[in-house]
Order: structure tokens, then sequence, then C-alpha cells
């Protein structure tokens, strides 16, 4: 009897270990979330279910120290890319919304954490915070009111719409601006790694600076959470940066450095988000097997009508081919050796956006598609459609969009010159 | 000229190794607290091993209790097993290669209680790091 473990995962380049820890995090999720998970939309503001089970994801099962060095207290886990599209499926599968918190706590780090570009200096000063018994949040502060996705279109952008300034003082920076939506924001995040220009209006890619600012900072303030169609486990607000200093060693790189890698942490995240939709897809499977094996119509169950076989067979497939092509990049990502390609090559962003696009428009589809077929079930709470319903189109929308995803793509394959 | 691996000369200098190390205690302390947290490593023949080589490390509350060649899976009470060839564990031994590494990249396949591994994967890890710290000779070399 075909489950969610037969669709495509190539054991060749996902070892039994890495499955059995995605299906240990299942296990934990069936335990641990899922019998809160239909109360969670109501905790959207005060996070008081969601805070206690992130810790037990970030701490308790070790998903912070995850790529940290063994010597600032962390795992060090190999093939991270792979490693990471493993645990996103899983968390997304439970909720999207937590899968998200639980990337984003370091996805702002990849620049800083994954060899061979760490930085063994800011790895050694917070590693004890995100690898010890205390629960300690990072985000990724990238999107400003005016812009989200021309900062992340640097191919054509280059960066001169970044407003968040930072200026060398001395031995400190002095940090300006404002981001908003960013996820783990609100009172989640403890650090802060913030998307930042050197000089605005500039497309200068020495320009382009990641600074880290904790939380507590003075002059950092945060906004109270927007309350969201979805993703109610992740929480998202206005954060103001207002003359707030820190140490100049808080640049995780340097001119040039930052932005380079940079983009290994959004091809990662056109990975992952990939991973999350995959997650979600299966999900819906699993509901919409159980519903239409139990309901009968017509003396018969409800899967051998041929209209609802369409249905279930499109869910199918988009999962296969959404999983087939994640996981091909994700071993692209991990194996430089093989492909030739470093993980932050620029070429990987662009053609990276074509599956996160992908994933996206195949989840809406799925969501879209079991709700028609679950009729009045399918957008009653009690049923979670409805549920995953909202929170993948989150997934759509971040990262630039749609709009910036077909785009770039484009660019890649086509050498656009002007788009 | 360092102690054959594997030997039961070997299991005592790895034993002596991981409890000389304070952070293996620290990170440890609830490993094999209300569940077997013994480990059996399963070394298969080839690379100089000509029969199959177990080695039995009983580990509780961030000690190692116990290390031990044994001759058979059965005579342990175990609550993971680690299987790979000998050619594999070598280069960790030496210190050549990671046994993280290793098990990610499905060189070693664990047996066991994955969850229990997530929840003290640092405890789990550090303890791999000792085996490299044992001097050691190797057969067929």
């Amino acid at each position: 009897m075909p489950t969610i473990d037969d669709f495509i995962r190539p054991r060749e380049w996902v070892s039994d270990f890495v499955s059995d820890m995605g299906r240990a995090l299942r296990r934990w999720g069936e335990e641990r979330y899922v019998p809160v998970r239909q109360q969670i939309d109501e905790d959207w503001r005060e996070h008081k279910l969601v805070t206690p089970l992130l810790k037990e994801v970030l701490v308790d099962l070790g998903f912070n120290a995850a790529f940290f060095p063994a010597e600032a207290g962390g795992t060090d886990m190999p093939q991270p890319t792979t490693v990471c599209a493993v645990m996103a499926e899983e968390l997304a599968r439970i909720d999207a919304g937590l899968a998200t918190a639980c990337l984003c706590s370091i996805w702002g780090l990849v620049p800083i954490l994954l060899p061979p570009h760490r930085n063994m200096e800011l790895c050694m000063e917070f590693g004890p915070k995100f690898c010890g018994d205390q629960l300690y949040v990072g985000c990724h502060a990238m999107t400003e009111p005016a812009s989200g996705a021309d900062i992340e279109n640097f191919g054509r952008i280059g960066g001169k719409t970044i407003q968040t300034t930072a200026t060398l003082d001395g031995d400190e920076w002095v940090i300006n601006g404002h981001k908003l939506w960013p996820s783990n924001s609100g009172e989640v995040g403890n650090l802060f790694v913030v998307v930042c220009t050197t000089k605005r209006g500039s497309t200068d890619p020495n320009d382009f600076a990641l600074i880290l600012v904790p939380a507590d900072t003075k002059g950092v303030a945060v906004g109270s959470p927007y309350q969201k169609a979805g993703m109610s486990a992740d929480m998202n607000s206005d954060i103001w940066f207002d003359e707030v200093r820190v140490p100049g060693r808080y640049r995780l790189h340097g001119p040039g450095d930052d932005l380079k890698y940079w983009k290994r942490a959004i091809t990662m995240g056109n990975i992952g988000s990939a991973a999350m939709c995959v997650g979600v897809m299966k999900s819906v499977y699993q509901i919409v097997k159980k519903f239409t094996s139990e309901r009968f119509v017509a003396g018969k169950a409800l899967k051998e009508h041929s209209m609802v076989a369409d249905m279930l067979c499109e869910v199918a497939i988009l999962i296969e081919s959404t999983s087939a092509w994640m996981w091909q990049y994700a071993r692209e990502l991990d194996h430089p050796e093989i492909y030739g390609w470093e993980p932050w090559d620029e070429r990987f962003v662009l053609k990276t956006r074509g599956l996160a696009l992908y994933a996206s428009n195949a989840v809406e589809r799925a969501c879209s598609r079991a709700m028609d077929f679950m009729g009045s079930y399918g957008y009653a709470r009690e049923f979670d459609i409805e549920k995953h319903w909202r929170d993948q189109k989150v997934i759509g929308i971040w990262m630039g969009g749609k709009g910036l995803k077909t785009l770039e793509n484009a660019r890649y394959w086509y050498e656009l010159q002007t788009l | 000229m360092g102690v054959l691996y594997p030997s039961q000369e070997w299991c005592d200098e790895w034993k002596r190794a991981i409890n000389a190390n304070p952070m293996i205690k620290e990170l440890g302390k609830s490993w094999g607290v209300g569940f077997n947290g013994n480990l059996v490593f399963q070394i298969q023949p080839g690379a100089g091993l000509e029969d199959t080589a177990y080695v039995f490390l009983a580990a509780s509350a961030g000690q190692c209790t116990e290390c031990r060649i044994v001759q058979d899976l059965a005579e342990v009470d175990y609550g993971f097993c680690v299987t790979g060839d000998y050619a594999d564990f070598k280069e960790v031994v030496k210190g050549n290669k990671g046994f993280m590494e290793g098990v990610v990249k499905g060189v070693f396949k664990i047996k066991g209680d994955s969850l229990r591994l997530m929840r003290n994967a640092r405890f789990v890890k550090a303890v791999a790091d000792t085996i490299s710290s044992v001097e050691a000779r190797y057969l067929g070399e």
C-alpha cells in the first residue's frame, strides 16, 4: 500500500539516516503538534502554543545547532541542502508556518555557517546561544516597506532600492532603517541578520552588507505581528533600527563577499520553499486519500469515480515531479565537485527560481483541487485542507513572488538582457 | 606504534578518551537515561579484516561504562547498531573522515531510535569525534 514515503526520494543521494531523522521529526509532529494544530491560527499574536513547540524543534531536537561547527557546540551536519530539504518537507507536512519559523531561524546565517565560507569568530560568539538549552531564534531581515522583490533581484536592480543603511563609525556599524515582514520578527527573533547598504542608491556589490543585530540592542524596536491568511506559527512584523550600534565584526564577511555568499542563502531558500510545498502536498495526499476511500457515492468509494481519480492522479504526479526536481537541485548544490558550480553561484539562484515557481504553482493546484472534491469538508477547519490552502499561498508570494521567480528563471535560460 | 584496531586494547583506550572528555559528560547527561543508550559497531570484513568484528560501547549519563570486543550481536543488549565496512571505519579512526559525515552520506548505517539520536546529536558527534584520538595500527597495512 503506497504511502508518502513512496514518492520520489533518491536513496543514493538521501541516506536512510537522513530520512530516518525526517521520520523522527514526523513522529514528534504527530505526537506534539498535530493535537493542537487547529488552534494555531488563533495563536498568531501571542504564540503561547507555538513558542514551546518551536523550542522543542530548535533546541530539544537540535535543529538550531545542526550546521554550527562542533567547536561552537553544533552538530556540523554535511550535505546541508539535502538535510534542510528533508526537514523542511517533514515540518511543512505538519504545519508550513512551523517549518518557516524553524528554517528561517538559521537561514540568514547560511553565509557564516556553511563551509567553505564559515566565519568562525561569529560562529564561536553566537554558537553557544543557538546550540544551548534556551530558545534563541534567528531572523533574516530583508524586505522593506517599499521593496522586497527588488532587494532580491540583485542581478538587475543591484541593491539600489535598499533603504536600510550601515555606516562604519570607528569600529562600530550604525544601522538605520525599517524592515517589514521577516519571519521570526515581532517578539520572536533574538538575532537579526539585516540586509543593508553602505551607500544608499548604490549598485556596487561591495556596498551590499549583511550585519548581525541582536534584538535587544539599543535602538531596535519591533512592531506587533500582522495577522495573515495563514502561516500563523510564523510571526511577521515591522523592525525599526534607529542609530543602532553593533561591533564592526558583526558584518558577516565584508565587501563583495556578503553578497556572494548571500546568494547561497537565496538558493537554499528556493529549494527549501519547494521542499515545503512537497510537504504540504504530501499532507494533502494523505487527507484526500483517506477522504475518498471512506466516502461512498452511488455505491462505490469516491476515489472509484473517474473525475475524482483525475484529481487524485494530479495530486500524486505534482508531488512526484516537484520532488524529483527538488532532489536533483539539492544534490547539485551539495556536490560542486560533481556539477562544477559553487553553491553560491548566481546561476543557481536563477535556476532554482524555476523550481520554487513550479512548486508553488503545484501546491496551489493540489490544495485547490482537493478542496473542490471534498466539497464543504474542504473548507471546514476540521479537515485541515483549508489550512494548507491558506498557508501555501504565502510560499508562492515570498522571496520575490511569482513575478521575480519567472523573470529570473527566464533570465537564466534565455539570457535576457533587460529583464 | 599504536594499538590494533579493532582490539580490546583499542576499546580500553577509546573508553579512556571518552571518559576524559568533560564536554561529553555534559552533553550526554541524559543519554541512556530511560532508554537503552548502548551502541554496537558492526565492522564488516575487507581491507585486511577477515571476519565481521563487533565493538560494544555501553554509555549512560555521559559516561562510557563498558567498551569491549564481542563475538556476536546476540551477546549484548544494545539500543543502537552502527554498521559499516572496515575500510570506512579505518578512515574515521585515522581521522581522515568524519563519522557523522559517513552517517549522513549513508556510508555507515545506524539502526535505533532516531528521535533519541536527534535529541542527542551533539553528544553522539562528540563521542564519534573521540574515535580518532586513539593512536592505532590497522589490519591490512
